[in-house]
């Protein structure tokens, strides 16, 4: 007898991917050679590597979560639906480590339990920069270099989406969290398509992060501001605007954080309502990117640095948290979003596409749009290739899990 | 202006400001509020322009200007003031404020710093910041005026700092490719220049440093660090049908894994992982 099962629904390893949300799958007996009964009651349950990421089984999308479920399957080949997710606070370190393994009895009374499939996932989640392990660093630089590729690969379009022409699409207006959130997502599954292992970390800028700015990692500034690279890390290949490295001279102690900006605590304390929780994009986010000279400190250049992608993956981790903590995630509630701004343009109204993934680039749009719709996901379907403001707020699903974007945070459960 | 920009280097020499100034100063913990629009920050930009003002006040108000630049829906109402309160700050006589000013002016590709940083190299007495620190902030936006200086600062230099940012300005520029491949060539240049030309010639040529990396690793008298990346170039960036033809690297490669310094070992194993050798 043999099962199969499907973790998003499909069969691509590149669907083999789960976070904190219910995700929705199946399992089905390919081969019932052997079973005398027309169904089997077939245990879900893992075997995780050590130190591995932990999963939960559920019937439902709403749970009750447990280690294992059994269910119940027939064995002309018919699936059965059930649902997994990470178990919050225990993510994988490395792909595949966990298996999740489909076992029924051996016979009806019997206390074994036979083997009649396996599937290796990852609990893949987005997790402070500096307490990466030495081999999740080294994927995700790898990953960067491969995407950049000399100046010529795929970065170019992110390197071009974040310029000044294109700051009002992105900027100073209330889709500045939305369209971040796209953007950041974009890079992210382009970096997933190089090794789908990775997921983009957080720098938490209102903490140390000595591990981050060292020669095998993000690099370490010299005197004059240049990053120095170890001669092992492929970063040393970065090249933006034709020009080799990175330059990026810290205003602080790189073993310290920055001073001066509003902490994690004090920006989840400026409101309930969106209106005041957007404040954070002069502090703490302008201010984290001038904590630095360089590319980073400027809007024309800071997407040159990958240190960039990591400042507002933490400023969207940032906005996950208020969301969670005020219940914000619907973005039909009127305290989610600044709906009746008088000043908004197009691209920052719930209904808009934004660019540069729904391609205009006619009105009052930049008259470019660098790289095409925004990348799909093997395990999700939303945000679609065009998003709209509205299709960034239910990352997670909470409203409606066809919304699920396919990330999570460490530590927002 | 020039009288002001002789004045601002003889305050440079005085501050030993003729070299970069190393990391920037610490400011206070509390928290420093970013207005959120322009009529807000007229206060910093007054500060900012304020020689009679502390330094340390001057780089604080710039660097709250700067941030709500990401931030300010109506920024371009104060940008006129600020490029030239920038302008002026960038020959003001604190070598930090200088350097901090020119900074954004060339990130935003003025052309007053631009040709002001051109002026500097050309000449030094006249300079604003040093010559590392100008070609860096010139590679911005890099053109014609700077490179024939910066292959002349190539051959003519002895500063390892500035040869290294002469051969960061000189990667987006294909008729320096010769002068590049040469310096990765020369075993007597330090290892750093030599892996900037590794890195330039890489943006210049991809083949010819693929090559060169191949002969890097094979070269058993071949310096560590030049080792590592090449084969960090060969990793990341290798054809895999052209290394997998080559039987000697692939010996190399076996060697590799079993010998030498550890991340030599690490990264053999990571390309034999790779290639599937």
């Amino acid at each position: 007898m043999q099962a199969e099962i499907q973790i998003n629904n499909s069969t691509t390893p590149a669907a083999r991917y789960l976070t904190w949300a219910p995700s929705p799958c199946r399992v089905r007996i390919t081969n019932p050679a052997g079973s005398p009964a027309v169904q089997l009651r077939v245990r879900l349950g893992t075997r995780t590597n050590t130190g591995g990421g932990s999963v939960a089984f559920a019937a439902q999308a709403g749970g009750p979560y447990a280690s294992t479920l059994t269910v119940t399957v027939p064995v002309n080949g018919q699936s059965v639906s059930f649902f997994v997710r990470g178990v919050f606070g225990k993510p994988s370190f490395v792909d595949h480590d966990v298996i999740i393994e489909a076992r029924a009895r051996s016979a009806p009374s019997s206390g074994n339990w036979r083997l009649l499939g396996t599937l290796p996932v990852m609990v893949r989640i987005r997790k402070n920069a500096n307490n990466l392990t030495a081999g999740e660093r080294t994927r995700l630089v790898a990953a960067f270099a491969q995407l950049n590729d000399q100046g010529l690969g795929r970065f170019a379009d992110f390197r071009e989406m974040h310029v000044n022409q294109s700051s009002p699409e992105a900027h100073g207006r209330p889709a500045f969290l939305p369209w971040h959130r796209a953007y950041l997502l974009d890079l992210e599954r382009e970096l997933q398509a190089v090794d789908p292992s990775v997921a983009l970390p957080y720098w938490r800028f209102d903490q140390p992060a000595p591990s981050l700015f060292t020669p095998d990692y993000l690099g370490a500034s010299d005197a004059l501001g240049n990053v120095q690279l170890s001669a092992t890390n492929p970063l040393q290949f970065w090249r933006t605007d034709n020009v080799p490295g990175i330059v990026r001279r810290p205003f602080f102690d790189p073993a310290q954080a920055p001073a001066g900006l509003r902490t994690e605590a004090q920006t989840l304390a400026l409101g309930a309502q969106y209106t005041g929780f957007r404040t954070l994009e002069g502090n703490p986010h302008g201010s984290a990117h001038t904590s630095f000279g360089g590319f980073i400190s400027s809007i024309g250049t800071a997407a040159r640095d990958p240190l960039f992608f990591l400042l507002h993956c933490n400023v969207d981790r940032l906005w996950a948290k208020w969301q969670l903590q005020n219940n914000r995630f619907d973005s039909g509630v009127a305290a989610s979003y600044d709906t009746n701004n008088p000043g908004n343009k197009t691209g920052h109204n719930l209904v808009d596409t934004m660019w540069p993934w729904n391609g205009i680039t006619t009105g009052d749009r930049p008259p470019f749009a660098p790289g095409g719709a925004l990348a799909s996901s093997a395990c999700v379907s939303a945000p679609g290739p065009q998003p709209r403001v509205q299709d960034c707020f239910d990352y997670r699903g909470s409203v409606a899990a066809v919304a699920q974007m396919g990330f999570d945070y460490d530590d927002v459960g | 202006m020039a009288k002001e920009r002789k004045k601002a280097t003889r305050a440079s020499r005085n501050t030993g400001g003729r070299k970069s100034v190393p990391v920037g100063r610490a400011r206070a913990q509390r928290v420093i509020e970013v207005p959120l629009a322009a009529p807000d920050l007229l206060p910093a930009l007054d500060i900012l322009r304020d020689p009679g003002r502390s330094v340390d006040a001057r780089l604080e108000a710039l660097q709250t200007i700067q941030a709500a630049s990401f931030a300010l829906l109506d920024f371009d109402s104060v940008r006129p003031d600020y490029i030239a309160a920038l302008r002026q700050a960038a020959e003001d006589q604190d070598p930090e404020l200088r350097q901090r000013a020119l900074g954004i002016l060339a990130r935003e590709h003025d052309g007053f710093a631009q040709e002001a940083l051109l002026e500097g190299l050309r000449d030094p007495a006249r300079a604003l910041v040093g010559p590392d620190k100008a070609l860096q902030l010139l590679s911005y936006d890099p053109h014609a005026g700077v490179y024939p200086i910066a292959r002349d600062i190539i051959h003519t230099s002895e500063d390892e700092s500035t040869r290294r940012e002469a051969l960061r300005v000189l990667a987006g520029d294909p008729a320096s490719a010769a002068v590049i491949e040469d310096v990765l060539a020369d075993k007597n240049e330090p290892s750093a220049i030599r892996r900037m030309s590794a890195s330039a010639l890489h943006a210049l040529n991809p083949d010819k440093l693929q090559r060169w990396a191949s002969s890097a690793v094979l070269d058993t008298a071949e310096d560590a660090d030049l080792v590592a990346t090449g084969l960090t170039a060969l990793t990341q960036f290798g054809d895999a049908k052209a290394i997998a033809d080559n039987k000697q690297l692939r010996k190399r490669m076996s060697q590799l894994q079993e010998q030498g310094p550890a991340k030599i070992k690490q990264l053999a194993r990571r390309f034999v992982k790779k290639y599937d050798l």
